[in-house]
């Protein structure tokens, strides 16, 4: 089971580690904060609640940066 | 798991500090009727007003831009924008070629006043200099009185900008934090002076999150440069606003009531401490400034152009 991920240039295939792996454990994951990034599954935009399922693709926007 | 409104099961967005759960329409709705709300509060525009927004292409003013063109295909108001190129490599040239197109889309009157055309010099360039005092000391004050000059030559009554909820709470903050009761008197959503050249200033998105602002855009398919100033870096504002949202990930409401508690007692500051400045102008440019030189030609000076 797996996932492909795609953020700002990176684009990688990625295992499901577990059942309802959430966006909000892969933010986890990658050390990045829910506050500064928007998540879209397939397309559409999506809470950080949702559960990552076989063969998603799911994008990570930045939307806040500092400075 | 629904819309808290219309019961669309495609919910994007729970509001932490409500627990609202908001579908996409209903989302960007409440966004535009928030800032709506604050501008009729506020009575940030008057019928007839020419407004200038200070367009980066960044989220906050393609957002600002974006709900005042409703008062505009009302006939409220008319709109232009300015965009500033302060001249730095590999980062401002996408956010005015962003800037550039929305003007072109919505058929406003925009200029792009570089800093090179206006002063001779670039942010970069004066980043090479020895001795400089920091990029954004340099890019606030020559952008703002960029703004302000543009905002008489193109005849705009109010200049609006993009300041959103987190940027006003870390602004009121950080001049508590500093004992600064001068600058405290002057935040909030309208920004007046008595002085001639002044050019009434406007906030419509003090009241949103950053964070929603960002979701707005991506939600709207809205074109926004998504990016980070190469001389961002650790400021007293990062360090105020990481202990602010360090504060909110537990008290979800703590920006709202921070700024709450400053507009109630805003006018007290006012009384007990807004300096009364003399309304003169600048002996070199001629823009209004408070001392001989106002701040930006006594930086060109130092900068010896």
């Amino acid at each position: 089971m797996s996932f492909l991920l795609k953020f700002k240039s990176l684009e990688e295939k990625r295992e499901i580690p577990s059942d309802n792996y959430t966006i909000k454990d892969l933010l986890d994951e990658l050390e990045l904060s829910a506050q500064t990034i928007v998540s879209k599954q397939n397309g559409e935009l999506v809470i950080e609640d949702t559960v990552i399922e076989d063969d998603d693709e799911i994008q990570l926007v930045q939307i806040i940066y500092g400075g | 798991m629904q819309c808290s409104k219309c019961g669309n099961p495609k919910v994007i967005y729970k509001r932490q500090q409500s627990g609202q759960l908001l579908c996409k329409d209903c989302f960007i709705e409440s966004i535009e009727k928030k800032a709506i709300k604050t501008i009729r509060k506020e009575k940030l525009l008057d019928k007839g007003d020419k407004v200038l927004v200070a367009l980066s292409g960044g989220k906050d003013s393609v957002t600002t831009l974006e709900i005042l063109n409703t008062f505009r295909e009302m006939n409220v108001i008319d709109i232009c924008a300015v965009t500033v190129d302060e001249g730095i490599a590999n980062y401002r040239q996408d956010g005015v070629d962003i800037a550039i197109r929305h003007a072109e889309r919505l058929g406003i009157e925009h200029r792009v006043v570089s800093l090179k055309e206006e002063y001779g010099i670039t942010l970069d360039e004066i980043m090479q200099r020895e001795n400089h005092k920091g990029s954004c000391t340099y890019c606030g004050v020559f952008r703002r009185t960029i703004i302000n000059k543009a905002a008489r030559e193109m005849g705009a009554t109010k200049i609006a900008t993009g300041h959103n909820l987190d940027d006003e709470v870390q602004a009121i903050m950080m001049n508590y934090l500093e004992g600064n009761t001068d600058n405290l008197t002057k935040l909030g959503a309208k920004t007046e002076s008595k002085a001639e050249k002044f050019t009434v200033k406007i906030k419509p998105l003090r009241e949103i999150p950053e964070r929603e602002i960002g979701l707005y855009v991506v939600a709207k398919e809205l074109e926004v440069h998504f990016d980070s100033c190469p001389y961002a870096m650790q400021s007293f504002r990062g360090e105020v606003s990481e202990v602010i949202n360090q504060l909110a990930e537990k008290h979800p409401t703590i920006k709202y009531s921070t700024l709450r508690g400053y507009d109630k007692i805003k006018e007290g500051l006012k009384k007990e401490f807004k300096k009364e400045y003399s309304h003169g102008r600048c002996s070199r440019c001629g823009e209004p400034s408070a001392n001989d030189l106002c701040k930006a030609c006594s930086f060109l000076e130092e900068l010896g152009l």
